[in-house]
């Protein structure tokens, strides 16, 4: 910097040093000038460096996705408006069985409309399947309830037009319990019932009423997906397809 | 010299941007210079990708057949050859919501975002998905770092493996990152983030933004964030967090997968606007903000740490490009 400033009166140099060096502020100041969202769409080529170094990936994902692990005679659709579907009862049946190998005590199962993601098209049944029928990491949860808490449970099931349940009977009328019975018999406020549903539900997603103080609960390690498909496989190999019934176990009366 | 500093403030300005106009007129070659010289830092950003490599697939959804990181390397390496700062952040939620998570945990992720250049990223809550071992198991891959400035690694297989704070150097100009992430109480297993000691947002911002702006003399501060963008609870948020601090030029927010039009002006502590920006989530849009910094006329960079200009410049004096 001397040598370049040799060449020049030097004078306003010390000024300006001086008088600049009082003051705190930042010597640039900054100006937004350009705010813009850019949509990622397909006016934009793909870049081939990176799609080729997706490929592989790519591939592989596909192939572990179309492993088939059973087969669906007719298609389980998802439907959100009525109180149970074939694809609903399929789901809670399946959560019964594996919360069962966790804790055989467990006498029924719970899940919510939304949270069945997508319903389980005629044919091969997939791990990609089961991917979009529970795409989340929950895990499979044990909650012990006061039958006191079960009955707030059941009417919350009652207030929303019911939601998939196992091994539960219930009479709906005008979004009020009518009946409601686990493994048929009728809930005693003074017993404790073992429910299987997952983490989500359990610490208060979706705004599932009457579970929030159980009396005991077992957070697994073991996650939903994992547990459907393996549910899935041991069908195929009992000779058994992933099929499921309208029971009228959730029955709305006029 | 006396006289000088009994002027005031406006006075006083004027007085600078005289003299610089004088030696200017002086025609010292090295003013003439320094009078057009500008420099343009342009930040680009993503948040909650959520593992979406490949664009939506063409179903009937919302989002269908946007996203892609193959387009959005395109797009970005297109803003790299017209300009020239180009700093490209991310504010967490790498991870999670398509299979390559599942099946690949985390290395598609951040090999791509590796392969795009990223210069600097945030955790997200979904990046505790898999615990501290899943984060760990392939951290190797990337080649950028990870700012948390409010979570403490200490005594946990992630200690040291992020930093509190980053400073990028362009052009002259010093850019400050620090980063602020989620209360993951509620939000993640409690056995996935074991021992990671969380500290409020809004402290960790007056320590790190005092320390960047004073200490570290950063002419630009950002703040990577993933404690999403507003909430009607009390809870804290990009919003709250810009109201309540000094220096933050920038906010590049996330959680919330929040679409934003334009960046939302946010009056901060001093009055000043700080800018809040997200880009909605699963990489269907790249934020991009420019900031112009101008260098005053009769100045030079070789001065510049102790240089000051006042922002009241900038309608009489600061050509904006």
């Amino acid at each position: 910097m001397s040598s370049q400033l040799s060449k020049y009166n030097l004078l306003p140099w010390m000024v300006l040093l001086l008088v600049f060096s009082s003051c705190k502020t930042t010597y640039y100041q900054s100006t937004v000038t350009n705010k813009q969202m850019l949509a990622i769409n397909n006016q934009i080529p793909e870049d081939s460096i990176i799609s080729n170094y997706i490929l592989p990936y790519k591939n592989q994902l596909e192939d572990k996705m179309n492993e088939v692990l059973g087969h669906a005679p007719e298609a389980l659709i998802k439907n959100r408006n009525i109180p149970e579907s074939k694809l609903s009862n399929f789901f809670v049946d399946a959560l019964l069985s594996i919360g069962r190998k966790v804790d055989p005590d467990v006498q029924f199962s719970l899940a919510t409309k939304d949270g069945i993601r997508a319903g389980i098209k005629q044919g091969d049944v997939t791990v990609g399947s089961i991917f979009e029928v529970m795409p989340f990491e929950n895990y499979i949860t044990i909650l012990e309830l006061k039958g006191s808490d079960v009955k707030v449970l059941a009417d919350f099931i009652a207030e929303t037009n019911g939601q998939p349940v196992g091994n539960v009977e219930m009479l709906i009328k005008d979004k009020k319990v009518q009946s409601f019975k686990i493994a048929g018999q009728e809930i005693d406020p003074n017993k404790t019932y073992k429910l299987v549903t997952y983490d989500f539900i359990a610490n208060g997603g979706d705004l599932v009423r009457g579970i929030n103080s159980p009396t005991y609960r077992l957070t697994t390690s073991e996650r939903v997906r994992e547990g459907l498909i393996d549910y899935v496989k041991e069908l195929t190999k009992a000779g058994k397809q992933v099929e499921s019934k309208l029971d009228g176990r959730v029955k709305i009366i006029e | 010299m006396e006289e000088l500093k009994s002027l005031s403030r406006r006075n006083f300005i004027k007085a600078v941007v005289s003299l610089g106009a004088a030696t200017t007129l002086s025609s010292i070659p090295f003013f003439g210079y320094s009078k057009s010289k500008e420099v343009k830092i342009t930040f680009l950003h993503t948040n909650d990708v959520h593992s979406r490599i490949e664009p939506y697939p063409m179903d009937g959804s919302r989002l269908q057949g946007l996203g892609g990181v193959a387009r959005r390397s395109t797009l970005i390496n297109k803003i790299r050859s017209e300009e020239k700062n180009v700093l490209l952040f991310d504010a967490g939620d790498m991870f999670q919501g398509t299979p390559y998570f599942n099946v690949f945990d985390g290395q598609v992720e951040l090999e791509l975002m590796s392969k795009l250049g990223y210069d600097a990223g945030t955790f997200g809550n979904h990046e505790f998905d898999n615990g501290l071992e899943g984060l760990l198991k392939h951290f190797d891959k990337a080649n950028f770092p990870f700012v948390t400035s409010n979570y403490d690694f200490t005594g946990t297989i992630m200690e040291g493996k992020t930093k509190d704070y980053l400073i990028f150097q362009r052009d002259a100009v010093k850019i400050g990152v620090f980063a602020v992430g989620v209360d993951l109480n509620g939000m993640v297993d409690p056995r996935s983030y074991q021992g990671v000691k969380i500290s409020d947002p809004i402290e960790v911002a007056a320590k790190y933004t005092h320390k960047l702006k004073h200490d570290l003399k950063c002419d630009l501060i950002i703040c990577l964030s993933h404690i999403g963008y507003s909430y009607e609870t009390e809870k804290v948020s990009d919003l709250m967090l810009a109201k309540n601090s000094r220096h933050i030029d920038l906010i590049i927010g996330g959680h919330t997968h929040t679409f934003l039009d334009k960046p939302t002006e946010v009056k901060n502590l001093d009055n000043e606007i700080t800018l809040v920006n997200q880009t909605g989530f699963s990489g269907v849009n790249l934020g991009r903000i420019d900031f112009i910094l101008d260098k005053k006329r009769g100045t030079k960079r070789s001065i510049a740490t102790t240089y000051s200009i006042d922002k009241s410049l900038d309608s009489n004096n600061v050509k904006i490009a």
